[in-house]
């Protein structure tokens, strides 16, 4: 059960940097940005090299989610200067960066246990021994300031233009917002994460590898939906750290399956299957009938969207505009 | 004072379907000036606020704000300028975000956006007064999301946002057509006392005709893209909505087709 628990945490917390980016594009910004399944190996494979020409562990890390940041700003670009469409943009950047990834390691796998990492070079500095819980405290601490970084960053005057693009792009238009400038700049703090995230991940599994992404955003769409759900209220503070604790209780449940014997092999599909479950509820109303006998799924809790119960994997209609050479619909009434 | 001359619109350009939706409108507008713009369906009313605003552009013409031209300016660039609303509640306020975070964005309308602290204690006293002089006790729920507010409650907090910055220009696109009659009348007040408050310009349409009569200091009336009719305040304070339709037959040589008008 011990063991169940460190890998919760680790995991968890690891995934967490990616599940606060997936919130950031996906569910504030309503752009679904399917890069971020590139952006995460990419941030382990930049650091893998990094580590191996002998950068320092924790600059190594820094690279990592700057290459994660950069490959966000080309999705926006694509997505913004040259009118493609938000998904479409993010499936080029993404298999592009298979590319990059193998330029970079030059082989699929990198390996990296020969190598000293950043959980170790941190506990060096403070005399502390590199164990799970340790590197858990070093985990924890990085989320905590990410958390913390974020929350201000999203209360400020940029940070609130950022979340009015999400929620109504005509209105902050109207207010002297460039809505593709705020739409860049949030892929590129929330691929920044999920960058971070693959760091983080290849120093503490050891390796780098371009297939770990697979699978990634499908987990991270479940921290988000998971998190929001039982731990949500209606302040932005308390839904970053639902995230956090929605990514801890993901993993904690996929290292119960593990631990209970389940085959890892079928993770894949039940977590596709769970996120499409809670995507459905709502619509299903089964949160009506469920809602006497589990407090977890009560309707009267409130969520950030009153109207529109947690589904990151739409978004808003408005923020998808594509080029064309009809005019819009906006334009054409009256 | 606004100037546009010779303005153009062509909708489905080089297409059998080709509108011209927008033909040659030549428009003066006075700071202070309350015009209102009525016309029957697809006259051009709502392209012309567009246009203006900037959320489409023109085909010709030239559109001035103080005499800076500004027709090749996205909207964004105009928006210090000029404040908007439009019929539907839910496009002039972000309904995920609280009132003092709308109103915080909308206080920066036009400048630059920065990391200071967007809701400060010093900004929410403000809001509170501003809130205050609708009275619509909006002030005691800054923290409340929008999206919990009525349609009228939006629309009333749609116009504090688009006056809390005191654009040159203010835009008013049917924004009580959406609304109960109850909301709409308060919503009007509202709009009448700040208009007359912050002395702002402002351009209304209205598919009333009786609310176009009764409101501004000067009335237009739009057919097929064109203004047919221009009708100064004391002029304007004779009229009753059956000798406006008669001019309106009169001078477009069809009847006006607009029940709502009429029967609203």
């Amino acid at each position: 059960m011990e063991s169940v628990i460190i890998n919760a945490l680790q995991q968890g917390l690891i995934f967490a940097f990616m599940a606060l980016g997936v919130l950031l594009t996906f569910r504030l910004l309503g752009f679904p940005d399917l890069t971020v399944e590139g952006t995460f190996p990419l941030g382990a494979a930049v650091t893998a090299r990094a580590i191996v020409e002998g950068v320092e562990p924790l600059l190594a890390v820094l690279l990592g989610a700057l290459a994660g940041g950069a490959a966000g700003a080309v999705t926006g670009i694509i997505h913004t200067r040259l009118k493609v469409n938000n998904i479409l943009a993010g499936i080029l950047t993404a298999s592009a960066i298979y590319t990059v990834m193998l330029r970079t390691m030059g082989r699929p796998n990198t390996p990296l246990l020969a190598y000293d990492n950043v959980y170790g070079q941190i506990l060096g500095w403070f005399k502390l021994a590199e164990n799970n819980y340790n590197v858990i405290l070093v985990l924890l601490v990085f989320a905590v300031a990410t958390r913390l970084l974020l929350g201000w960053f999203l209360n400020t005057d940029l940070g609130l233009a950022v979340r009015a693009t999400g929620s109504n792009e005509r209105m902050i238009s109207a207010l002297g917002v460039n809505t593709d400038n705020a739409k860049l700049l949030a892929l590129v703090i929330g691929n920044f994460l999920v960058g971070l995230s693959g760091a983080m991940a290849c120093q503490a599994q050891g390796f780098a590898d371009i297939g770990m992404g697979i699978g990634v955003l499908v987990a991270a769409i479940a921290s988000v939906i998971a998190g929001e759900t039982i731990f949500g209220g209606n302040r932005l503070g308390r839904l970053l750290t639902s995230v956090i604790l929605g990514s801890i209780m993901y993993r904690g449940l996929l290292a119960l399956g593990l631990r209970l014997g389940l085959p890892a092999e079928d993770f894949k599909m039940m977590t596709a299957i769970l996120v499409l479950l809670v995507l459905c509820l709502p619509s299903l109303e089964l949160r009506k009938r469920l809602g006497g006998v589990i407090p977890g799924l009560r309707k009267d809790k409130k969520t950030m969207h009153p109207a529109l119960p947690a589904r990151p994997g739409f978004a808003s209609p408005t923020a998808d505009q594509t080029c064309g050479a009809t005019p819009s619909r906006r334009e054409m009434e009256e | 004072m606004i100037k546009l001359s010779g303005i153009e619109k062509y909708f489905f350009a080089g297409t059998p379907n080709q509108v011209l939706a927008l033909d040659n409108i030549n428009l003066q507008i006075q700071r202070g000036d309350f015009l209102t713009v009525i016309g029957s369906n697809g006259a051009g009313k709502s392209t012309l606020l567009k246009a203006v605003a900037g959320v489409i552009s023109v085909d010709a013409g030239s559109i001035k704000i103080d005499g800076l031209d500004v027709t090749a300016h996205p909207e964004y660039m105009r928006a210090r300028d000029i404040g908007r609303i439009d019929q539907d509640p839910m496009a002039s306020t972000a309904a995920d975000l609280s009132i003092e975070e709308n109103l915080a964005i909308a206080y920066l309308r036009g400048q630059k956006r920065g990391l200071a602290r967007a809701v400060t204690s010093q900004r929410t006293g403000y809001f509170r007064d501003t809130l205050r002089n609708i009275g619509l006790g909006l002030e005691d729920r800054l923290k409340v999301p929008v999206g919990t507010l009525s349609g009228g409650q939006r629309q009333a907090l749609a116009l504090v946002m688009a006056t809390i910055a005191r654009p040159k220009l203010l835009l008013l696109d049917e924004h009580t057509a959406a609304l109960d009659p109850k909301a709409a009348r308060q919503v009007m007040e509202i709009t009448e006392r700040l208009v007359q408050q912050y002395k702002l310009t402002t351009l209304m349409i209205t598919h009333n005709m009786e609310q176009a009569l009764r409101f501004g200091n000067r009335l237009i009336m739009m057919h097929r893209g064109r203004v047919i009719l221009d009708i100064s305040a004391e002029e304007k304070g004779k009229l009753t909505v059956a000798a406006l339709v008669d001019r309106f037959t009169s001078t477009s040589g069809t009847v006006f087709d607009d029940d709502r008008a009429l029967l609203a």
